[in-house]
């Protein structure tokens, strides 16, 4: 889930506002071609269309605004955004007030509309706030109702719709505005109450979210620490071993050069896993990776070059296709030979003998894609989704091979989304698996 | 030809004791030292051909500091380092970059622990043939 700052919430519900007003002016332009053409009821059809102009360039105004205080900011100044609604919120409730005005007063049971407004203001504004507008709501509406009762301003009967002016009817008059008046409090109420409730849970979700992420951090610390010190010994056990395994301090018998010989191949798994493990965490404890711009199609021609002997001793068909428009691109030049050499590894590892192993890489919009598509064992349908996941391996690849860390995927995931790039992965069991990545060609691309 | 001679500067005495073995064996003269100040000492006393330096001792830079230390003293200048490491691990520094570049990390090459026999024997031949 997405979360949002203050200000991006606000901002968001601004741009709502403004969508929901354009639907408005559409409702009260074909609204009153309807009622005066087709319903026939009697309509101050030139004033209404002419409010209806006056909200066009009103929306365009707003719409203008807001983009100036938002453009190129990625948190906009919560307190000018906060001003916009407000503004917003007070001008729509001056011109429903006038439209109510020219089309019938407390005749038009468009009133209730005003309910919309404070369902909007209840959920983007404070409850002090959203009180006032109620208020300046009830207040406007009840002067508009006094002044066409005391008649001090013209009454817009609406002829056709009820059978007798209603604007002097003390009673109706009085019920419908009581009413008017309660609904309006009652919904702010509610709306109110629901929206801090859903304010307060999201600013839980936020902390909880944010004290997860720093243990997170704190456990990649401790695997950092504590691998790191055990790759120390381990460095050291195969070193003694490594020299005794090259008989440099002379020869052993067959069966201790057998146990030898064991112990300094499981000592380099360890050590093999340690360092993946080790790779991994601190590419998760760190913010930066160092980026230049490098060829990618030169990187790509090395780590093909490097995975050659491998593929010819299972003769796998090693085919290599690099687009023409395919060279420089930015990002860290070891980072992604790392990722293409696993990735190649992995294809040939999980080929079976005289299959084929293709590298192909094309420009795609103002990204690259580069595929690796192997004839191999492929991977079950039904742990696709898990193969990025850390320390997974697919139940056939165990099957192949025994030893394996279930972080190289994980690896090659983390460079990838380093960079803005995505990877995904394709795959048939026993006809072969294709991974995609793409990588943007520039540093503020974004795929 | 006179014997090489090399210094191996690193706070871990096991795998000193391996690199010691490996070198030896290959008919080069080796001296060792576990912390900075006595390795200080040792090259300067024994005007080694070679230094083998541990990155990480008491501090995660101590290898570093020796290593622009040596490259700054006239008489030590010219020896060339073969830095040994796990440090990237801790900090993410690209050694493959980094090594060679005369400001920030004035050695002459590196090598990722642990070091097989054979990749560390053909380090030290590469780089002392340059130097002689």
């Amino acid at each position: 889930m997405e979360l949002n700052s203050q200000s991006t919430r606000l901002a968001k519900g601004a741009c709502w506002m403004i969508r929901l007003r354009w639907l408005a002016i559409v409702v009260v332009v074909a609204g009153t071609y309807f009622s005066s053409n087709v319903l026939g009821i009697s309509m101050q059809d030139f004033a209404l269309y002419g409010i209806g102009v006056l909200l066009a360039i009103y929306n365009t105004t707003i719409l203008l605004l807001l983009k100036h205080f938002t453009r190129g900011q990625i948190e906009p100044p919560t307190q000018a955004v906060k001003r916009i609604i407000n503004f917003q919120m007070s001008t729509d409730l001056l011109i429903l007030t006038v439209l109510l005005h020219y089309s019938g007063g407390i005749e038009n049971p468009f009133v209730f509309y005003f309910i919309f407004h404070m369902i909007i203001a209840s959920i983007l504004l404070s409850v002090r706030e959203s009180y006032l507008q109620v208020t300046f709501a009830v207040s406007l509406f009840g002067l508009l109702v006094l002044l066409e009762y005391i008649q001090l301003i013209p009454h817009h009967c609406l002829h056709g719709f009820v059978v007798h002016c209603l604007h002097r009817d003390g009673l109706y008059v009085f019920g419908t505005f009581f009413v008017f008046v309660t609904a309006l409090y009652l919904v702010v109420y509610m709306a109110s109450y629901v929206a801090v409730r859903l304010r307060r849970a999201e600013q839980a979700y936020k902390e909880a979210n944010v004290q997860l992420q720093e243990k997170d951090r704190v456990k990649d610390e401790y695997v950092l620490r504590v691998t790191h010190d055990i790759k120390g010994h381990l460095a050291a056990i195969q070193g003694c071993l490594g020299v005794v395994v090259n008989k440099i301090v002379g020869s052993l018998n067959e069966e201790q050069s057998d146990l030898i010989n064991r112990a300094h191949n499981r000592t380099r798994k360890v050590t093999y896993f340690i360092k993946a493990l080790l790779r991994l965490t601190q590419m998760r404890l760190s913010n930066n990776l160092e980026m230049d711009s490098f060829s990618l199609k030169n990187t790509i021609c090395d780590v093909v070059t490097a995975v050659e002997t491998k593929a010819q001793s299972k003769s796998i068909a090693l085919n290599c296709s690099i687009g023409p428009s395919v060279n420089e691109i930015f990002g860290n030049q070891l980072s992604i030979e790392e990722a293409i050499t696993n990735l190649l590894f992995n294809a040939i590892k999980y080929t079976p003998i005289n299959g084929t192993v293709e590298i192909n890489a094309r420009e795609q919009s103002n990204c690259v894609l580069v595929e690796i598509v192997d004839t191999g064992i492929g991977i079950p349908q039904g742990e696709l989704s898990k193969v990025f996941d850390e320390f997974y391996r697919a139940t056939n690849a165990k099957e192949v091979e025994k030893d394996g860390t279930g972080l190289g995927l994980s690896i090659v995931k983390q460079i990838i989304e380093r960079h803005n790039g995505k990877i995904s992965v394709d795959s048939q069991e026993g006809i072969g698996t294709k991974f995609c990545f793409t990588l943007p060609k520039t540093s503020c691309s974004k795929v | 030809m006179e014997k090489a001679k090399v210094v191996i500067v690193d706070d871990d005495l096991d795998l000193t004791k391996a690199l010691q073995i490996v070198l030896e064996s290959e008919q080069y003269a080796v001296v060792t030292a576990s912390d900075r100040a006595g390795g200080m000492e040792k090259i300067k006393s024994e005007k080694p051909d070679l230094i083998i330096l541990d990155v990480m001792m008491s501090t995660w830079q101590d290898g570093f500091e020796m290593a622009r230390e040596l490259k700054q003293d006239s008489q030590s200048k010219d020896i060339p380092i073969l830095i040994l490491t796990a440090v990237k691990d801790r900090t993410g520094i690209s050694f493959k970059s980094a090594a060679g570049d005369p400001v920030w990390l004035p050695v002459d090459d590196f090598l990722d622990k642990p070091v097989e026999p054979e990749l560390l024997l053909s380090k030290v031949a590469e780089l002392l043939s340059k130097s002689r």
